[in-house]
């Protein structure tokens, strides 16, 4: 993936290019508002990591500015401002997601890559299929290997992001945020039982366990 | 140039463009009564002089020009207030009290006149005063002058407005008195408001206006101003305060963290361990720093601007089942029975997630003492009072009653309760919460004691009705 970094902070654009790297990914970096904005003109993108405060043009005015002219690639926005209406205002100008700093970095990579998945998958499903892990979208059934799988509404939910993110880790707070919609972080990992539950329904009983634990980052659905 | 400062304040000025407005309105009025009654005295003098000349004309036409002299002679001797004079058609002075007429060029049709009379009085004085005129051509082609002055009437007129004229001085100045007396009272009442101001300016934030039960506006003034400082006081002491508590919060993890990564440091280097533990545990404890770093933003946050941000009305009914939802499998897993009672149609006004996340904090309490094989009851009701009410009752082990309005400060955790993990800042939170959203939070025993358990807490968080 091509990812255009617009942050003012130096160090940080430097350690989040060569993390992102690591991971596989090609990264271009941009100091500023203005050059941000002459970069993503340029095009050829897969995500943008967007920082909200920096000299010269804000990271909001930045993306207004692209969607205005027709850009529609993803956006992340990182921001020191956490709020609820903070969010908010980065969602209407455009961002795609918004992550709070200081951000755990596999947290960034999880958020960066489902973005650029979302983009990949722009024709509307109506039945996800993730190895022999097969979910009706308008039916609301769920089956593995043939066998009918009972899931509750939240449950169903839950599966469905994690089968629309396949192969990608997919963090607590990414699933209390887009299947729960909260933007607090709960004390206690609540998500963590919702998950083993999920996981006793469509790994028990089956050789090989799909919904896995990523260490320090969360969760994995393999097919 | 400098007034002093009496003439400076705003009753004074007031006073002021009063005393304007009434002296122009005053003058207006004087003007008016003068130029009324001069006009009334000249018509009426008008009229005596008609008639004294009809009269006089009828002398005339009845015996002629001699008698006609005659009873000008008889009437100048009579004190009455004319002046005649009778002349040839030629206008030689026959006759008369005055010398000569004032009327030039005397076309022989009737015409009227204003003119002036001067007079010695007895004490030697000249005094000179308006007069008015008539003459006319008699019959026989004499010609007859017939005047008056009209000082008399005007002179009253003018006494009139002199009079009147000193008392609106009076008033001026009684009025000038009265606006320094009002000026220097409302001063009186500002001096120790300005005071205050002044003292809290220069820092002293303890500086109370005094109220003087007048119930006035200064007094309401005075209480407002007190009770402004007094929520600034409270607020700077909770930022005082929170400042030392993360000061003290924090320092603690950052040095567990810091002690932990120099013996990770020293064991690499002796090449007696593997670093990843020592980073995943540092790791772990920056988590822990940030979080109560976190929360303690979100309650200064809430607190400084004093209520909560997007407020809407929303179903409290519906956001306890959506808490609820996510807490109840931890409940299970833990052995822990979990049963709610939502009262429906209730409607409450607020942030929803801002108020999801309080309920969150006191679910996750609850979950976090309550020992396996206890209970959690959440409910949402309408109280007597008309307030809507969520609370969480558990059966752990509670909290005395001595210490309740202490948890529910910032970072404060219970001796007991040390080992369990959490900032301490989850009640502080939802205390915030409740107050940013003119609501509370009480603090009761729950169930009571059942064998080793209990006896429980019950937390509620109070919301106004927004029905």
């Amino acid at each position: 993936m091509r990812i255009l970094i617009v942050e003012d902070d130096l160090e940080a654009s430097d350690a989040m290019a060569r993390g992102l790297a690591d991971a596989g990914h090609d990264c271009d970096r941009a100091a500023d508002g203005e050059a941000g904005l002459d970069a993503a003109r340029k095009g050829g993108f897969d995500v943008m990591i967007v920082d909200r405060m920096m000299p010269r043009l804000d990271g909001i005015s930045l993306v207004e500015t692209l969607r205005r002219e027709g850009d529609q690639t993803p956006v992340l926005f990182l921001s020191a401002l956490g709020e609820v209406n903070d969010r908010v205002t980065g969602l209407k100008a455009g961002g795609d997601d918004y992550l709070v700093k200081p951000y755990a970095f596999l947290e960034l990579i999880a958020r960066v890559e489902a973005l650029a998945r979302r983009r990949e998958t722009g024709s509307v499903q109506t039945v996800l299929k993730v190895g022999d892990l097969e979910m009706d979208l308008i039916g609301r059934t769920v089956h593995r290997q043939g066998q009918e799988i009972d899931l509750q509404p939240r449950e169903f939910q839950l599966l469905e992001f994690m089968m629309r993110h396949a192969g990608q880790s997919v963090t607590r707070t990414m699933l209390l945020e887009k299947v729960w919609e909260y933007h607090f972080d709960p004390q206690t990992n609540v998500i963590d039982v919702h998950i083993s539950r999920l996981r006793s329904k469509i790994d028990k009983g089956f050789e090989r366990a799909m919904l896995q634990t990523v260490r320090g980052a969360g969760y994995r659905l393999e097919g | 140039m400098r007034l002093p400062r009496i003439f400076r304040t705003t009753p004074f000025r007031l006073t002021l463009l009063f005393l304007a407005l009434f002296a122009t309105a005053a003058s207006a009025f004087l003007a008016y009564v003068y130029f009324t009654t001069a006009r009334e005295a000249t018509r009426r003098m008008d009229r005596e002089i008609t008639r004294e000349m009809r009269s006089l004309a009828a002398a005339y036409d009845r015996a002629g020009v001699d008698a006609l002299n005659q009873s000008l002679i008889e009437r100048a001797a009579s004190e009455r207030p004319f002046l005649y004079l009778l002349m040839t058609p030629t206008g030689q002075r026959i006759s008369g009290s005055i010398a000569a007429s004032p009327v030039d060029g005397f076309s022989g049709e009737p015409v009227w006149t204003s003119f002036s009379v001067t007079e010695t009085d007895p004490a030697g004085h000249t005094v000179t005063r308006p007069a008015r005129g008539l003459q006319e051509k008699m019959r026989g082609g004499e010609v007859l002058f017939v005047g008056a002055d009209v000082g008399e009437d005007e002179a009253f007129a003018l006494k009139l407005v002199r009079a009147l004229w000193a008392n609106g001085a009076l008033v001026v100045i009684l009025g000038l008195a009265g606006g320094m007396l009002v000026s220097r009272n409302v001063s009186r009442s500002m001096v120790g408001l300005t005071e205050v101001v002044d003292a809290v300016r220069n820092g002293d934030l303890a500086a109370r206006a005094q109220v003087r039960g007048a119930r006035d506006e200064f007094d309401e003034l005075a209480m407002g101003l007190n009770e402004m400082l007094d929520r600034l006081e409270r607020s700077m002491a909770g930022h005082r305060h929170a400042g030392d508590a993360i000061a003290h919060d924090l320092r603690s993890p950052l040095t567990r963290l810091r002690a932990r990564l120099e013996a990770a440091l020293l064991d690499v280097e002796a090449g007696k361990s593997d670093p990843t533990e020592a980073l995943v545990q540092a790791l772990n404890d920056t988590d822990g720093v940030l979080k109560t770093f976190g929360a303690v933003l979100a309650i200064a946050r809430l607190q400084a601007a004093g209520s909560a941000p997007d407020q809407a009305p929303f179903d409290p009914a519906d956001l306890a089942r959506d808490i609820a939802e996510l807490y109840e499998p931890l409940c299970e897993d833990k052995g822990v029975e979990f049963r709610s009672e939502l009262a429906g149609e209730l409607l409450v006004r607020g942030n929803r997630e801002i108020i999801a996340q309080a309920l969150a904090n006191i679910l996750d309490n609850a979950v976090k003492y309550t020992p396996a094989g206890g209970a959690i009851m959440l409910r949402v009701r309408r109280r007597a009072s008309g307030e809507v009410e969520f609370s969480v009752t558990d059966t752990g082990p509670g909290v005395p009653e001595a210490d309740r309005i202490r948890v529910v400060e910032r970072f404060v955790r219970l001796e007991s309760s040390r080992n369990a993990p959490g900032a301490g800042l989850g009640l502080a939170l939802v205390a915030a919460v409740a107050e940013a959203h003119e609501g509370r939070l009480d603090l009761d025993e729950g169930p009571g004691k059942v064998g080793d358990a209990g006896p429980g807490l019950r937390v509620a968080l109070i919301l106004p009705w927004a029905g």
